[in-house]
């Protein structure tokens, strides 16, 4: 909201710098955006000079060389100058050397074109004075020769750019704001003084052209006046309002209009004036639109109104839409003679539903929608009323015509000052804080024994109604920048952080430390990108109700394709990334719902790094698979306890037969790991292979880790034996080993113990047939207890070697 | 005799210095004191030399096998330091650069988080996390936020389709799903779901309908702390972000409150801060989060006694932090993760 400071000056005394006030407004809770400066600031050495003689410069057709006199204590000055509106005589303003003009232009005394010039002659845009840049500045009126330029030319205004929070309606206006200065520096606010209208009996009849208004919708409009003035002469206002209103953005229209404008940002209450003429069987009715209803507002647009909106309207059509925009049909004009001036109060929700639902936000609902002070619209139209006598002529006739009443608001607070003091935890006197809630015009009484008070809130003041908000008034009194500061309690309450922080902090520690730079990217994709991943990605419902861009429409289902995004755009700027991880939020649809899932992804491209004197392998399937495993670990689970299986058919995210998946809902986990699709990278533009791994995890898995408990071991050695398997070329070798480590188990009879089994080779070729693989695997046995015999190790292999020639369809190869 | 051993030994000296490797000594190792070697031979013929001249000649032959066995160890050792030598390759030039990638880095943003978390656990917070997907009584009715305010407006907040159905997200009762706006949401959960004594704060990924340009992002991130116990003051408030601001951004910071309005808190503070090491902004308050004490009706929809319980709540942007402590002037290079950005972090 723009606030003039010359306006603010008519209701309160401000000797205080526009830095000053700013930081007081800050300090009220008003922040400062900006603040605008129109006229001339203060400029030192900036003089009245006259022009006594005026030669030609000898070596520039251009310039001339100015004589000037610039009073008895300076004397006369050279300078040379390039303007050709002046004459011998005139005035003007000067700039001498140690004067800084606005935009920060230092004037020293300096050559030109090797003559001496002992300061510069200015235009208005120089000076701060208007867009003039043409010529000088020439002053009207003949000052005194050596008067600072600021005290010719005084018409400058400071606008203050406020924020007003929601809960403050009541500083929607230069009063507003004025009573709010007045409390912080302590002074009083100069209101208005109204002229007395003419009583009731004294008044001329206005029946012949307004008989009445009434309100069809009392909730949306609990009180409507309206005021007849005959006889009006529509002119521009005076130059004092169109000034003010300019400075605060607004256009001059006409003195009527100008008017209603001018009140509403004096005191915050939105009026509308009517022609009389327009008002169709001389009745207004505050009604709901109908459905579809059509009205011209003042701004030329076409409105269709909605039967929740409100309007105000004559006996045939609506005449402008309740507290937001009037009417072209009863506009005031140029020959309006007979007006209708109302103010109303209207429900804030209701304006707020209107504006939004139009898409229309004016000063006028911009208030409403936010409380205007029902108590305040008496003031108003007075106020209203006096400036249009004064500024249009003509008088009010007959009585203010009023519909509805006034809402009941005597709103008074139970307060105790040591409540105040045990809230805010440092001492303010009873009498500090009583002054602070008197300075804001609330009135303080005391209870017999003095602990309570009770205080009264003025009628503006509908964001107080506790004990508390009066807390915030103290405090603002008081100054919150003077709250102290005090002892940290660090008081410990026994909790932990949360699992997945810990879970995202090991994650992101470890990926460091195998050297992946961590990357955020946004959790919103296109909808091309999500389809292109895989069928079952696209027919997830993850699409938001209302996207603001195409390229943001659905919740990412991995953190891999934002990845990609950073991967191809570091690609294109050649800046040789290579790694990069990402933990997160990703969303997918499971067995019908969508679930938030916790995600951590990596990947390795192949190209890009900068050429070196060795080469390192770059990563594969394998390696990939193991970060995948030690994530999954930090989450509290074994991937190797889920079925890990290649990932199959036409998929486009990842390469067939270089890529696997480990997807179990019901243990809430889904793994991802391989080559990504070559063909698709291709597409995306980004070059060399990518090896990636992601792992997703649902929140609700993450537990605390549980406290280690020991195993005792066997000091006693190992056994080992190695088998080679001819089994079926697409055999997964996991199942070879869950199919031998069974056997092997119970070969032992529990006597000793399978340690482990692992695979050491897998081989095609010579010797194998061409449809089989041999896969070697070592298996380890122990004993807690002693040390194994060769006998009984052998016995069990003997055992295990017919159980697998009996129970599997592997051969044992030689 | 004597000489034959003499000889003997002298080939074995003359052998070993054409020996290269293992197999070509293994093969002399054979010509001499192998099965059919010259040595072995010898030996074999002890038993044809008469009695009385055995000891002499064993003396002998042991001498011979001595020297032989010397001269193997010193063939070995030379063979070993070779085969050392072959396996180590040539020296390392440790000026080459090492041809490994790395460091890895966290991100900034992740820096940042990391940092307040770190400080505001030192004195007794510990980190909450939720759902970045809300619904709409936690994200804002639970939070005093009227039904009509502008900040629930489908222009400012991204909704989910009205039948999206989550499986682990929970409603209050049949409102709408939408992507959090702030993690004030995660206060809410929390502490319906236990009593006070609470000091949590809660980061991460927030949301709001902004054009991305310099200063917005459609997904950003917050860290909000809350803390609720009974007798908490306006001055403990300022204690705990007075010494937080000092930690986060050096001694001789500054703070100031400033009288703002959240619906989730009264009364409702900005903060400013000053400090004379970030030397970009100067001396000049820069507004940095936004603060107060828990507001009555946001007790009341959890279940708290405003009587017995007060708290304070506050909260700040990551980004905003991230790019006064670094002197970060767009939002936008925090998402186009540029190695050359990420890596002045590393």
């Amino acid at each position: 909201m723009k606030i003039s400071l010359t306006w603010l000056k008519r209701y309160i005394d401000l000797p205080e710098t526009p830095k000053d006030l700013a930081a007081s407004l800050t300090l009220l809770g008003f922040e400062v955006d900006d603040i605008q400066t129109t006229g001339v600031p203060q400029l030192e050495n900036v003089l009245v000079g006259e022009v006594l003689e005026r030669v030609q410069h000898p070596d520039a057709d251009k310039l001339g060389v100015c004589r000037v006199a610039l009073g008895s204590e300076i004397g006369e000055k050279s300078i040379v100058c390039g303007a050709s509106n002046y004459k011998v005589g005139d005035r003007v303003p000067v700039a001498l050397p140690g004067a800084r003009l606005p935009g920060g232009f230092k004037i020293k005394r300096s050559k030109l074109r090797g003559v001496e010039s002992d300061g510069m002659m200015c235009s208005g845009k120089e000076i701060g004075a208007g867009e003039d840049a043409a010529g000088l500045l020439i002053l009207e009126g003949f000052p005194e020769i050596g008067t600072p330029i600021n005290e010719v030319l005084t018409e400058s205004d400071t606008v203050f750019n406020l924020e007003v929070t929601p809960n403050r309606p009541d500083c929607l206006s230069h009063i507003g704001i004025a009573r709010e200065l007045a409390a912080w520096y302590r002074r009083e606010v100069r209101y208005p003084a109204l002229d007395d209208l003419t009583s009731v009996d004294s008044r001329p009849s206005g029946d012949d052209i307004f008989e009445g208004a009434s309100v069809d919708c009392e909730e949306d409009c609990p009180l409507y006046r309206a005021t007849v003035i005959k006889g009006v002469k529509i002119g521009p206002s005076p130059a004092w309002m169109q000034e003010l209103l300019s400075s605060i953005g607004l256009r001059p229209i006409n003195n009527v209009v100008d008017v209603t404008n001018f009140v509403l940002h004096e005191t915050g209450n939105p009026l509308h004036a009517f022609d009389a003429r327009d008002i169709n069987g001389k009745k207004i009715a505050v009604r709901n639109a109908a459905e579809g209803e059509t009205m011209n507002t003042l701004d030329g647009e076409e409105r269709k109104l909605a039967s929740r909106m409100v309007v105000i309207s004559d006996e045939k059509r609506a005449l402008a839409i309740a507290g937001v925009m009037g009417g072209q049909n009863s506009e005031v004009k140029d020959d309006t003679t007979d007006l209708v001036l109302e103010v109303a109060y209207f429900n804030p929700t209701t304006i707020r539903w209107v504006s939004k639902n139009l898409g229309l936000s004016t000063d006028s609902s911009y208030r409403f929608e936010r409380g205007v002070d029902p108590k305040s619209l008496r003031f108003a139209t007075d106020r209203a009323v006096q400036l249009i006598l004064e500024t249009a002529g003509g008088e009010v006739c007959g009585p203010e015509h009023v519909a509805g009443s006034e809402p009941v608001s005597q709103n008074e607070i139970k307060l105790s000052p040591d409540w105040i003091r045990a809230k805010a935890g440092f001492d303010i006197p009873d009498t500090q804080i009583q002054e602070s809630l008197e300075l804001l015009d609330m009135v303080v009484s005391h209870g017999d024994d003095g602990a309570e008070w009770t205080v009264s809130i003025p009628s503006y003041r509908g964001d107080l109604d506790r004990p508390i908000d009066l807390l915030e008034e103290v405090l603002r009194i008081y100054g919150t920048n003077k709250i102290p500061s005090g002892v940290v309690k660090a008081t410990a309450t026994g909790a932990n952080d949360h699992p997945i922080t810990e879970f995202v902090r090991q994650s992101g520690a470890y990926l460091v430390g195998q050297h992946f730079a961590e990357t955020i990217t946004y959790t919103l994709r296109s909808e091309s990108e999500q389809s292109d991943w895989s069928e079952s990605v696209a027919a997830m419902d993850l699409g938001l109700k209302n996207p603001i861009s195409e390229d943001q429409t659905q919740l990412r289902h991995s953190l891999i394709p934002g990845m990609l995004e950073s991967l191809r755009l570091n690609q294109s700027r050649k800046t040789g990334a290579t790694r990069f991880f990402e933990t997160g939020r990703v969303f997918r649809e499971i067995n019908g719902k969508l679930i938030e899932l916790i995600s951590v992804a990596f990947l390795e491209c192949s190209h890009g790094a900068a050429r070196s004197w060795k080469e390192r392998g770059s990563d594969d399937f394998y390696l990939a698979k193991k970060r995948v495993e030690i994530l999954a670990g930090f989450a509290g689970m074994e991937l190797g306890r889920f079925g890990i299986k290649p990932i199959e058919g036409d998929h486009t995210a990842w390469q067939e037969g270089h890529a696997a998946l480990v997807d179990d809902p019901r243990a809430g986990i889904l793994a991802e790991i391989g080559l990504m699709n070559l063909a698709r990278i291709k597409a995306l533009d980004i070059q060399g292979e990518i090896v990636a791994g992601s792992f997703c995890i649902l929140p609700e898995r993450l537990r605390a880790a549980k406290r280690v408990k020991f195993q005792s071991f066997s000091l006693f050695p190992p056994s080992s034996k190695d088998l080679a398997l001819v089994v079926g070329k697409s055999e997964l070798a996991s199942n070879v080993v869950k199919a031998v480590s069974k056997i092997a188990a119970k070969a032992t009879k529990n006597a000793f113990a399978l340690e482990a089994l692992d695979v050491f080779d897998v081989y095609e070729g010579e010797g194998v047939p061409i449809d089989k693989k041999s896969v070697g695997v070592s298996m380890s046995f122990r004993s807690q207890e002693r040390t194994l015999k060769d006998k009984e190790v052998n016995q069990a292999f003997e055992v295990i070697q017919s159980e697998i020639k009996a129970k599997t369809n592997y051969e044992i190869r030689d | 005799m004597e000489e034959e051993l003499k000889q003997i030994v002298e080939s074995a000296k003359s052998g070993v210095s054409g020996v290269s490797n293992r197999a070509g000594f293994e093969a002399l190792k054979a010509e001499i004191t192998g099965p059919n070697g010259s040595l072995t031979k010898v030996m074999k013929g002890m038993g044809k030399v008469a009695k009385e001249d055995r000891p002499v000649f064993g003396k002998l032959i042991n001498l011979a096998k001595q020297q032989v066995h010397a001269v193997y160890d010193e063939a070995m050792s030379v063979i070993e330091a070779s085969e050392i030598a072959e396996k180590l390759g040539p020296p390392i030039d440790p000026s080459l650069p090492s041809p490994d990638s790395g460091p890895g880095s966290f991100h900034p943003l992740t820096q940042v988080r990391e940092e307040v978390c770190r400080i505001f656990k030192e004195i007794g917070f510990t980190v909450a996390e939720g759902t970045e997907i809300e619904t709409e009584y936690y994200c804002f009715d639970a939070l005093n936020t009227p039904k009509d305010h502008p900040a629930r407006d489908l222009q400012d907040t991204f909704y989910m389709p009205d039948n999206a159905d989550f499986g682990n997200v929970s409603k209050k009762s049949d409102e709408r799903y939408l992507l959090r706006t702030h993690t004030s949401s995660v206060q809410i959960r929390s502490m319906l779901k236990g009593d006070p004594p609470i000091r949590i704060i809660s980061p991460g990924r927030c949301f709001r309908r902004d054009t991305v340009d310099a200063t917005h992002s459609a997904n950003f991130h917050q860290v909000e702390g809350l803390y609720v116990d009974k007798n908490v003051t306006v001055r403990d408030l300022k204690a705990i972000l007075d010494y937080f601001f000092e930690q986060l951004l050096g001694k001789g910071t500054t703070t100031r409150f400033r009288p703002h309005f959240f619906p989730y808190t009264e009364p409702s503070f900005e903060v400013d801060f000053s400090s004379s090491h970030l030397a970009k902004l100067g001396s000049d308050w820069v507004e940095i989060a936004g603060c107060g004490m828990v507001e009555p009706e946001v007790f009341a929809s959890v279940g708290y006694d405003p009587e017995v319980y007060s708290g304070f709540a506050f909260g700040m942007g990551i980004e905003r932090i991230a790019m006064i402590i670094y002197g970060i002037d767009d939002i936008r290079y925090f998402y186009q993760n540029d190695r050359r950005f990420l890596n002045q972090f590393a």
